[in-house]
């Protein structure tokens, strides 16, 4: 009856949608959003406050031994993820898709808008669904809703591949789901992520573990089956990048974190956070050196998702190894530190994705190597960029300082007490290298786009954005800011919703990341209070002082021009130079040879792209498309060889069944 | 004690760059200038004027406070020998390293804020050189939380380092690949050369091409502390295989790195670019050979 009714509920909403007229779609689609976040918070804030978990919805006669709904603590925070992200990107999008609309059709608006409402909701439902069937139908709709979502400017060819691959990957993803919900069923009678503890208890835990971990980590963006995100990300309009990279893909660290946590057995456990960890370490490595590498802002910010995915998984890792070992430090600090990452990376890459719309939709390019000087011409834009910027290479005093934090200390205190030192090291090196690695890879980003001078003449007449997008972008703002100054308020949240990973006493939580948590915000504080003074110091000290202004100093060359500085390829080039094996480059032309005195025109273009990419593009692949080159052959189009081919059908199922083969 | 230690630092700071100086012009037999000439440098540029380059923006302007800002809060992490800093916390070793990127990232987008391809360059270097310094860095305060049990400087090097003397090797390797952390954090030679910033080798200089008076005064005092930080720190690891004192500590910083700088710049040449990251990708390996060390011979004595 759920389907029924879900059915029904957003049969509803699509009606809505599509009648309102063109101008309002996206205010009545926000309307709706907004309303399920409005009664999500207000619900997940309630349970968070420790008040009682309530069915949401419980059908006892469906597949997999009946199936319910509720909102438990873990629940809550993903809620509170989803509903933020979900009313931001809708704002959003009123003033991103507005320019488009006129080459749109009405009903394709239509259809954008309802798919947005469809995945917010499918969200909510995978969230709060205990597992089983609900969950695998909650799971499909958010993956079909996706798809149509990317495929609003279908009409590029580009855009109809990645979704499609997409569509694809997503699926494979999806089989792993349903064996391993088909199993637990038969093993156990009931499919809910409750009997899987069950079930890990009495059977051997890794086999249905890895295919639940490979079904989940597809949806995350685990290495190696990351590459869908890289195209998906650039083909889709930025607000559902940011949908997408911010919210959809921490459904799937959700799902690692259910599993995870219904191992009892710690032999098992301590199997599980070695793999996760070392997941953690792989996926973080390669998404941060390929986003380094990559010369286009989406491209880039998509690998950097995949980055934070590796970041989280080593949290959840070294949690495991922790709650293995048992040493509720390391635990705690390893959850916590996951559970607020995927928070705090749900804030900054939504704004920097709408960032990253403000740009395309302005200047009408993603190049890093087109853009530049941004910041003149879209201030507000660029001090938002730069709040996710410093959020995002997880300095202080914003809230990615807080996360990294903590993971690291749940890192450090394994090698200060003892238990799974080489695990920690091997985490700790990783993570200080990813953190250097964002660095790089943002400044990069940051100082080709916004810094410098303009490169093109269309960059050099860009204007700012709408006040509803820059809105949308405070949104999460607000957010990070929240969490970079009183880290220890928002910590206690993802400390209570821990409680479902590692039991602790109530304020062990307190007693023990409380100290730390309070010098970092003081800290923070004081850093703040110390550039303030510098500053002010500063503007006293020049008051009374003559201040000129000149052009760039060009250490004796009178002639320079914007072409001559540093683009995003020059500025990663000493990176990819150590970083070769891990990155496939195509190159179209000749670079300047070492031996040119004087060099003619030359025209050179070169790009990075990733190994395991190519994996699908290997002669499997190859073969496979001519195996279904002539299977289509079959399809032609006229009703009687249809006929016959049913006719076929029916006689070769007679003379099996004769032969007794079926 | 905490005002103590902070003193110290300071005292420190302002030394090192002298003595660095004095060793270099006692090596190659010159008068040289005098032990507090960057004292009066930094005083002149306080006095000056201020030029910017027209295609900077604020952000260019804000950069010089937010460097010396972060130098500030992160130095105010370092113990002196036994002493407790003014800063003290769990994992303060984390916000240590995070402080001092806060600096680098700041300082490389003001580079590129200039929109010059030579800004553009060393800011890349730097990216790219602190990108691979950072695990090394790790790594070693790894392996002192190892030793320690613990995971902040105050606890570490107030009670925490064993005094076995099994470990004395160890403490003096992580000395020694914490000067080599001096080498590339305060951009001297092998790695960079402090001295021109014409040259297209250049990484720290050249992204303070642009900066003056006030501002460049601003960099090179945030230069002093993390050099201070950095010394500090290899001081302590080392003064802590005889029984760690403050009063032992804060002399040997000094004349540790101004020495070490001293000759090395005296007698070596600065290395090829190309050169420069397998510098630092060995600064890596010796930080996770010290680890292991340290794990290995934590292991022994567990099972002796």
């Amino acid at each position: 009856m759920l389907f029924l009714y879900t059915l029904l509920f957003l049969l509803l909403i699509a009606v809505a949608i599509f009648a309102a007229p063109l101008r309002c779609k996206a205010w009545t689609a926000l309307g709706v959003i907004a309303a399920g976040a409005l009664w999500g918070i207000v619900r997940a804030a309630l349970v968070l406050g420790g008040g009682s978990q309530p069915l949401l919805w419980s059908l006892p006669e469906t597949l997999f031994g009946g199936d319910t709904g509720s909102m438990d603590l873990l629940s809550a925070l993903f809620v509170i993820i989803i509903s933020v992200g979900g009313v931001a990107a809708t704002l959003y999008s009123r003033g991103y898709l507005e320019h488009t609309l006129p080459q749109k059709s009405t009903s394709h608006v239509s259809l954008h808008y309802a798919s947005l409402v469809v995945m917010f909701y499918a969200m909510l439902g995978v969230v709060c669904s205990d597992g089983g069937f609900s969950f695998l139908f909650f799971w499909e709709l958010m993956t079909v809703a996706s798809f149509l979502l990317i495929l609003y400017d279908a009409q590029r060819r580009e855009v109809a591949r990645a979704a499609l691959a997409y569509l694809i990957m997503m699926h494979v993803g999806f089989i792993l789901l349903v064996v391993g919900f088909v199993r637990l069923d038969a093993a156990c009678g009931t499919g809910s992520f409750a009997a899987l503890a069950d079930y890990f208890r009495e059977h051997p835990a890794m086999p249905l573990y890895t295919v639940f971990l490979l079904g989940f980590g597809m949806k995350a963006g685990m290495f190696p089956m990351h590459v869908w995100l890289p195209e998906a990300h650039p083909a889709a309009p930025s607000h559902v990048s940011a949908l997408m990279s911010g919210v959809m893909i921490k459904t799937g660290i959700y799902g690692i974190l259910r599993i995870t946590a219904a191992l009892g057995d710690l032999p098992a456990l301590h199997t599980a956070g070695v793999v996760l960890l070392v997941a953690g370490i792989v996926t973080g490595v390669w998404g941060v050196i390929l986003a380094a590498t990559q010369n286009d802002v989406k491209r880039l910010l998509a690998y950097s998702s995949i980055e934070n995915i590796g970041v989280i998984l080593i949290g959840v890792g070294i949690a495991a190894l922790g709650k293995a070992s048992g040493n509720p430090m390391v635990a705690l600090c390893g959850i916590c530190g996951a559970l607020m990452h995927t928070l705090n990376h749900s804030l900054f890459k939504t704004l920097l994705f709408f960032g990253a719309g403000n740009i395309l939709s302005q200047t009408h390019t993603t190049s890093l190597d087109n853009l530049g000087g941004l910041a003149r011409h879209m201030p507000l834009t660029a001090i938002l960029f730069l709040a996710g910027t410093v959020a995002i290479c997880a300095l202080p005093p914003l809230n990615g300082f807080v996360s990294e934090l903590l993971i690291y200390l749940g890192l450090l205190d394994g090698i200060a007490s003892g238990s799974n030192i080489l695990a920690s090291a091997a985490g700790l090196a990783a993570l200080a290298l990813i953190g250097g690695a964002v660095v790089l890879a943002f400044t990069k980003l940051y100082g080709t786009v916004f810094l410098g001078a303009p490169r093109t003449h269309e960059v050099a007449e860009a204007s700012e954005v709408d006040n509803t997008r820059i809105t949308a972008m405070a949104l999460p703002l607000a957010g990070i800011l929240f969490i970079g100054l009183f880290p220890g308020m928002a910590v206690g949240v993802a400390a209570r919703a821990a409680d479902f990973f590692v039991r602790t006493p109530a304020d062990a939580s307190e007693w023990l990341m409380g100290p730390t948590l309070t010098a970092a915000g003081r800290t923070v504080w004081l850093l703040i209070a110390v550039v303030g003074v510098l500053l002010w110091l500063r503007r006293r000290l020049l008051r009374t002082r003559r201040i000129t202004t000149g052009p760039t100093w060009g250490c004796g060359f009178t002639t320079t021009n914007v072409r001559m500085q540093y683009t995003g390829e020059s500025f990663s080039e000493g990176l990819q130079s150590v970083a070769r094996p891990l990155t496939q480059n195509s190159g179209k032309g000749a670079p300047v040879g070492k031996g040119e005195i004087f060099p003619d025109a030359h025209s050179f273009d070169i790009g990075h792209r990733d190994r395991i990419g190519r994996l699908f593009a290997a002669w499997w692949v190859e073969l496979l498309r001519l195996i279904n080159q002539r299977v289509m052959q079959l399809r032609t189009g006229k009703i009687n060889h249809y006929i016959l081919f049913a006719l076929a059908f029916l006689a070769l199922v007679f003379l099996l069944s004769i032969l007794n083969v079926i | 004690m905490a005002l103590l230690n902070t003193f110290l630092l300071l005292l420190a700071a302002l030394c090192i760059p002298g003595l660095i100086n004095r060793t270099r012009a006692l090596l190659a037999g010159r008068k040289g200038i005098r032990f507090a000439q960057h004292l009066y440098d930094v005083r002149l540029l306080l006095h000056k004027e201020a030029v910017y380059s027209t295609t900077t923006t604020a952000l260019f302007r804000a950069v010089p406070s937010v460097y010396l800002g972060a130098a500030i809060v992160a130095a105010l992490l370092i113990p002196t020998g036994e002493l407790t800093p003014l800063l003290s916390f769990d994992g303060d070793l984390v916000a240590f390293a995070y402080l001092l990127a806060l600096g680098r990232t700041a300082l490389i987008l003001a580079a590129m804020d200039t929109g010059s391809s030579f800004e553009g360059m060393g800011a890349s270097r730097e990216a790219l050189y602190g990108m691979l310094v950072e695990p090394a860095l790790l790594l070693t305060f790894g392996t002192l939380a190892l030793l320690a049990g613990y995971t902040s400087f105050a606890d570490i090097f107030n009670d925490g380092l064993p005094d076995d003397v099994q470990f004395i090797i160890v403490l003096l390797f992580a000395a020694y690949v914490l000067l080599k952390i001096v080498f590339t954090e305060s951009g001297r030679i092998p790695v960079d050369d402090p001295r021109t910033h014409l040259e297209l080798t250049m990484i720290h200089e050249v992204m303070c091409l642009d900066y003056c008076g006030v501002d460049l005064a601003y960099i090179k005092m945030a230069g002093w502390l993390k050099t201070a930080s950095f010394a500090m720190l290899a001081a302590n690891a080392a003064a802590a295989t005889f029984g760690l004192r403050w009063w032992v500590a804060a002399p040997l910083s000094v004349v540790l790195t101004g020495v070490a700088v001293g000759v090395v710049e005296s007698t070596q040449a600065r290395n090829k670019l190309a050169r420069n990251t397998t510098f630092i990708l060995t600064i890596v390996a010796l930080a996770a050979l010290l680890f292991f060390t340290a794990y290995l011979l934590q292991l022994n004595i567990a099972i002796q």
